[in-house]
């Protein structure tokens, strides 16, 4: 089938949050923990849906998830391995560090890992290439602040648009709470090498905010501090809705590119922030009673920052730079259209002043096999020119560890920094210079 | 001294007459019962009859001895002796006046025609005229005879004269030629000799005139009971035959109350005739207004079509036996016969203007109600089995065989469903001569006919409980059941049996795309050979590739039941300048489609730029994909209906093409260091920038106008026509649904604009030029950053250059959308409503742009 996904979930997050989208992956699609499609379901004969974009067909006719799970320490993936869904993965596709000590939360270690397994995870990388007809990309989960994730995803990152120049590199990257205080104290190190590799070779990066992440579910699902298992179901669900065009096709945006590129119109503002709603009991367990769903209802609460799973911070200038709304369900396209004209005669979206407003809504279907008592479902993948705050946070954060040169002694261990730190303020400067873009974009300037 | 001899004669004559009496009674029962069968096979019953009508005669001439040759079988003769009529050869001054040579001699033997005109018609000689025969010996002068005998004389003439034969003082004129059909059918004209009373005179006459209309019923009777003159005619004459017979047992108790009545007196015999001599006037009339009708000689291009169909029908069924043709009657004279329908019309026409006259009335409709009853057998047959029986044309529906389903696929006008069967409507009978009511007889049949055709219809249900007759009160709501019937039957096999609605659905895959994942991967496949120049492009590797695409396991089109029937194509004429060719060709009416046809069949006459024009267009261009409809459903998605699903097609496929070109655009612009790299150059960066900008604002448009031509027009419109499927009562009204939907569709894609058409145009082409021009910039990118950095001249000549062409780029296309908003907002308001969405959604998206453009 063409135009297929290879699904990268590098580290313990990575693996958390991949394991929890298969699962609703399969749901979504009919198919058994074993990946046999499920006989039960009375809309088992009427599919319409493509499942040969994340899966590919084994001998036994199961469906195996085109997926690498890679992490340098054995827990997460020996816990996936031992739930539900063990049996769906390809197991020549799990690479499992040898001295499971991991990465030890040091970027340098998970990137010096990846250099040293290079061949194996290649190897690995263009197996799964191989067996599809006409890929078109990768998507990377990970986490920004640990080791593994940010480390070896880094390092994953410059040897896809090594290998696969033309192929589009998508991330789903969850950055760390900044507002509270980390047990890994490194992070801002691990982040803001991560963001260099993020800025310089994905072409769409999904920013997660495991901040916003808990707020979110802990205000749907009322519960004090949420754990892992929470947040994740939330970050698989949103990633779920995010491909629902290409999983069943309408008449648009049927391939990422169409997705991404009306997103990103600038090369290195590609940094998204997504909002979902309504997250209702059916997908995460003790959610909200379900509020009243119209398209308007569900996409002015889109725009609510609050509903964002990113938690940035709004200067008066701070716009969009794009929007797509992914409406699933029984929404009428006449709706549709008094919503967006509602939402430009209240303002609710501001706009930059120098490109086109590009607000779009892509209509789809919901999966026949999931019963949601909400009538319409809405994710809104944007483009924020307020992201700029998360990355400048980071910066911050790395500037005052880095004054004191704090706990520097674990990278240096490393080639990369053996020599000197460049790395850093090479890094540093790539920040900024994106931090300076999306400040000027949100100007008229932008083009002058 | 002629008293005697007169009755004697008189008695033997109606011995005779009442055997025959009986005897034609018999065979005109036979023969009513008869006379809608073929004319080749000789049953029987008629033979019996020929058998009958030679015995007749042979004891007919014995009985009289005397002239044999008679105009009726039923002619005894009089006193006379033969010897004297035989060698009466001298006295030979009444030469034949008329074409006829004199006959000079009698022969008194019978002989058979050789052929008779109907299987009812008098098969033997008629007997010659009085006036043409020779040394015939004069009767008796009246003027010699008494009152008295004069009253027995005349009586006894006119008993003969009613019969249809000449008497002796009452014989025909001379202008009547009995071998003229023209004559026989206005009837003859008497002369009454010399001498005969005044009183008896006018009485005579009034009782002639009943002789006359009797010899032209009978006349009519024998001329239209010929086969090709239909079985109406048939039916009308056996009626006819029936009053006839009434006539007859008239005539028979008149002679009766003549021979045993001394005080039966001509008066008498008057007055106890003229009910009947009303009735047969107003059949006379009728037979006058019939054949009037056929007198006019048309020459029917439509009629001689039918006429060769039949012949090559007959031709094939009797495997080349040119004998068949002979039986079928087909002449000129066929076309200008009124028969069927005309024939029930002017009886009811009559009808109508006769209803003060309570006999004439009661008459009439028994004609009208006789008449049309193998009518009405032909128009059950036709509404509830949708088959034609009419072997002589003369049904409401007239059947062209020659056009036959198979050739539906080729053809662009729906021949099968418009013209196989056709209204006469030039003869309908009143009662159904409304155009709702024989339209819905003839869809009615039609649909019928589709049924059996498709080798479904259900004949277990009897026709019974039926209207026979066409003045029954039942006839129109069993019409109106039968078509509502016939209606819900195909409806039925269309949406059930042949499911009409997945085909529906297949084409909204197909030509819609509106599960576009196997167009993504036909796209991709074929991608090499879709840029050709259309005339190199193979259609073979592209229907290669398309059934590879199509049967790609996983793909949703795989498990599509019908994606064998889907074949590419590849059109000469771009699809701009075709939809402009067609709006130019309509005219003020841009949602007349018809004319498509017009401009799809004869391409323009400029070969030249037609040339040009091909070369010009490439195989994404070009690339249209067809679909194969089997037949019943091929009434509903017809051929022009494909027409337009192909056009829409085109309109998304040109979108989507562009909107792909823009992604490569797009990830060219992302991925080639050129492009992504920051570049030291302000002004090559702001350059980027600003081409960035225009390829985001290029792809936003499109996915607007693409959003909007599919989410917006094809899928509301979509769920309303198949919302109306399951509520449609008939299958036209399923028909023009469906056209109306695709009309829609293309009306609100504004492809019937050819405003609209040439703006569109030229922004796709402006997106498509520029599309390619950043992707072969990527390459010499590099370079110009690379010179940039060292701020030389030469760097800095071609960043300008750079500038001017984007500014271009960038002037063009704003310029357009100016020009395309504009339109929009005029048409939005005059015309097509909905377009005022995409205005809006244009307006929402490119807003901040203008607001900030200097």
């Amino acid at each position: 089938m063409p135009r297929e996904i290879i699904t990268i979930q590098a580290g313990q997050c990575g693996n958390q949050i991949g394991s929890k989208f298969w699962e609703q992956l399969c749901l979504e699609h009919g198919l058994n923990p074993d990946g046999n499609l499920r006989t039960d379901l009375p809309t088992a004969g009427a599919t319409a849906d493509r499942k040969d974009v994340f899966f590919y067909q084994s001998d036994d006719t199961r469906y195996i998830p085109r997926a690498l799970l890679i992490d340098l320490e054995p827990r997460v993936v020996n816990g996936i391995l031992n739930g539900p869904y063990a049996k769906i993965y390809n197991p020549e596709n799990i690479y499992l560090g040898n001295d499971g000590g991991g990465a030890g939360n040091i970027w340098a270690s998970g990137y010096r890992a990846g250099e040293t397994l290079a061949d194996e995870l290649m190897e690995m990388l263009d197996r799964e290439a191989d067996g599809s007809d006409s890929l078109e990309g990768f998507m990377l989960l990970h986490s920004i602040a640990g080791g593994t994730g940010s480390g070896l995803g880094s390092y994953l990152l410059e040897r896809l648009s090594d290998r696969f120049p033309k192929k589009i590199v998508q991330t789903y990257s969850v950055f760390p709470a900044s507002q509270q205080v980390s047990e890994v104290v490194v992070q801002p190190y691990n982040s803001l090498l991560s963001l260099k590799r993020l800025t310089q070779y994905a072409d769409a990066v999904t920013v997660l905010d495991n901040a916003a992440l808990s707020r979110l579910a802990a205000d749907s699902l009322r519960v004090q501090s949420p754990n892992f298992d929470q947040t994740n179901q939330l970050v698989a669900t949103v990633m779920s809705a995010s491909t629902t065009t290409l999983r069943y096709p309408g008449y648009m945006h049927n391939d990422l590119v169409s997705l991404l590129a009306s997103l990103v119109p600038t090369p290195r503002c590609h940094y998204l922030m997504t909002s979902y709603t309504p997250f209702t009991a059916d997908l995460v367990d003790q959610a909200k009673s379900v509020r009243k769903t119209t398209v308007l209802d569900v996409m002015r609460r889109l725009l609510q920052p609050k509903n964002r799973m990113v938690s940035t911070q709004q200067s008066v200038n701070s716009c969009f730079i794009s929007i797509l709304n992914i409406i699933q369900g029984e929404a009428d396209p006449t709706d549709v259209h008094k919503s967006l004209l509602r939402i430009r005669e209240r303002g609710l979206a501001s706009f930059i002043p120098w490109g086109p407003a590009s607000i779009q809504v892509a209509l789809t279907k919901k999966s026949p096999y999931l019963q949601v008592s909400n009538r319409v479902s809405g994710l809104m993948l944007a483009n924020h020119t307020s992201i700029a705050s998360l990355f400048k946070r980071i910066l911050d954060q790395y500037d005052r560890l880095r004054k004191r040169n704090a706990f520097l002694e674990p990278y240096k261990k490393y080639p990369m920094f053996a020599d000197g730190l460049e790395e850093f303020d090479d890094a540093r400067e790539v920040v900024e210079d994106l931090i300076n873009e999306y400040r000027l974009a949100e100007t008229a300037q932008y083009l002058a | 001294m002629t008293s005697q001899g007169t009755e004697n004669g008189t008695h033997r004559r109606s011995m005779s007459s009442r055997e025959v009496l009986s005897q034609t009674d018999r065979a005109i029962n036979a023969m009513s019962q008869l006379h809608h069968r073929s004319r080749s096979v000789k049953t029987s019953t008629e033979l019996a009859h020929d058998f009958r009508v030679s015995e007749r005669e042979k004891m007919a001439s014995r009985a009289s001895s005397t002239r044999p040759r008679e105009r009726s079988p039923l002619r005894p003769e009089k006193e006379q002796p033969e010897s004297v009529r035989v060698a009466s050869t001298e006295s030979s001054n009444t030469a034949g006046t008329m074409n006829q040579p004199p006959q000079t001699v009698f022969n008194h033997e019978v002989t058979l025609l050789p052929k008779a005109l109907s299987s009812l018609a008098r098969r033997v000689h008629p007997s010659p005229l009085s006036f043409q025969l020779q040394g015939l010996k004069k009767p008796p002068p009246l003027e010699r005879m008494t009152l008295d005998v004069q009253h027995a004389v005349i009586m006894d003439d006119l008993l003969h004269v009613l019969m249809g034969s000449e008497g002796q003082y009452i014989r025909f004129h001379e202008r009547y030629n009995p071998s003229v059909e023209v004559d026989r059918l206005s009837g003859p004209e008497f002369r009454l000799a010399k001498g005969l009373d005044p009183s008896l005179r006018d009485l005579a006459k009034a009782l002639l005139k009943l002789a006359t209309y009797h010899s032209s019923v009978e006349a009519f009777v024998e001329i239209q009971s010929k086969v090709e003159y239909g079985v109406v005619n048939h039916a009308l004459c056996a009626a006819m035959r029936h009053i006839m017979k009434e006539y007859l047992a008239l005539m028979s108790d008149m002679e009766y109350k003549m021979l045993t009545s001394p005080s039966f007196t001509l008066n008498m015999f008057h007055i106890e005739t003229m009910d009947m001599g009303r009735k047969l006037a107003e059949l006379s009339r009728i037979v006058q207004q019939i054949s009037r009708k056929e007198e006019p000689e048309s020459e029917d291009a439509d009629d001689l079509g039918t006429d060769f169909d039949k012949i090559m029908e007959t031709l094939k069924a009797n495997d080349g036996n040119l004998n068949a043709l002979s039986n079928l009657g087909i002449s000129k004279t066929t076309s200008t016969i009124a028969k069927g329908g005309d024939v029930i019309k002017l009886l009811t026409d009559r009808l109508y203007s006769v209803s003060g006259d309570p006999a004439a009335r009661e008459l009439l409709t028994y004609l009208v109600k006789e008449a049309s009853r193998p009518y009405m057998r032909m128009l059950n047959m036709w509404l509830h089995r949708g088959i034609i029986a009419d072997p002589f044309n003369e049904f409401l529906i007239k059947e062209q065989k020659s056009i036959r389903r198979e050739r539906l696929d080729e053809d662009y006008t729906d021949e099968y469903w418009d013209k196989r069967y056709t209204l006469r409507k030039d003869d309908l009978p009143p009662q159904i001569a409304d155009a709702r009511t024989c339209d819905k007889i003839l869809l009615a049949g039609k649909f019928l006919n589709v049924v059996r055709e498709c080798g479904g219809v259900d004949v277990s249900n009897e026709i019974k409980d039926v209207p026979e007759t066409i003045d029954d009160p039942r006839l129109l709501s069993n019409i109106n059941a039968a078509y509502a019937h016939a209606n819900g039957y195909l409806l039925s096999l269309l949406i059930n049996a042949h499911k009409l609605s997945e085909r529906l659905t297949s084409l909204k895959h197909y030509f819609f795309l509106d599960q576009a994942d196997f167009f993504t991967n036909f796209m991709d496949l074929a991608s090499h050979e879709l840029r050709k120049p259309a005339k190199n492009v193979s259609t073979s590797k592209l229907q290669s590739l398309l059934d590879l695409a199509l049967r790609q396991p996983g793909s949703i089109t795989a498990t599509d039941p019908f994606k064998e029937d889907i074949s590419v194509q590849l059109n000469e004429v771009g699809l701009t300048e075709w939809l402009m060719r067609i709006v130019s060709v309509s005219g003020l009416d841009p949602g007349d489609i018809t004319a498509m046809q017009l401009s799809a069949a004869t391409p323009a006459s400029d070969k030249s730029s037609e040339r040009d024009e091909k070369k010009a267009i490439t195989g994404i261009q070009a690339l249209q994909f067809d679909f194969k409809i089997p037949f019943p459903l091929s009434l509903v998605i017809s051929r022009k209906t494909i027409l337009r699903y192909q056009l829409l097609f085109r309109h998304l496929v040109a979108l989507k093409h562009i909107e792909q070109l823009l992604g490569v655009a797009w990830l060219e612009q992302a991925k080639s260091a050129g492009w992504a790299q920051r570049s030291k150059n302000r002004h090559l960066q702001r350059w980027k920038s600003r081409a960035w900008n225009l390829r985001a604002k290029m792809l936003v448009f499109i996915e607007q106008v693409l959003y909007f031509s599919t989410t917006e027009v094809v899928e509301p419109n979509w769920c309303s026509l198949m919302a109306g499927i399951s509520e449609v009562k008939t299958v036209d009204a399923l028909m023009q649904n469906h056209v109306d939907f695709l009309d829609t569709c293309l009306k609100e894609c504004m492809l019937t604009n050819s405003k609209l058409l040439r703006v569109m145009a030229k922004l796709m082409a402006a997106c498509k030029l520029f599309a390619t021009y950043t992707v072969q910039l990527s390459k010499t990118l590099p370079t110009i950053d690379f010179e940039a950095s060292d701020a030389n001249s030469a760097a800095t000549d071609k960043i300008s250059k750079l500038e001017s062409i984007l500014l271009q780029y960038e002037q063009n296309f704003d310029h357009h959308l100016k020009i395309l908003m504009d339109a929009l907002n005029y048409y939005a308001a005059t015309e097509t409503v909905v377009l005022l969405s995409l205005c809006a959604r244009i307006e929402v998206c490119m807003i901040a742009e203008t607001q900030h453009d200097p």
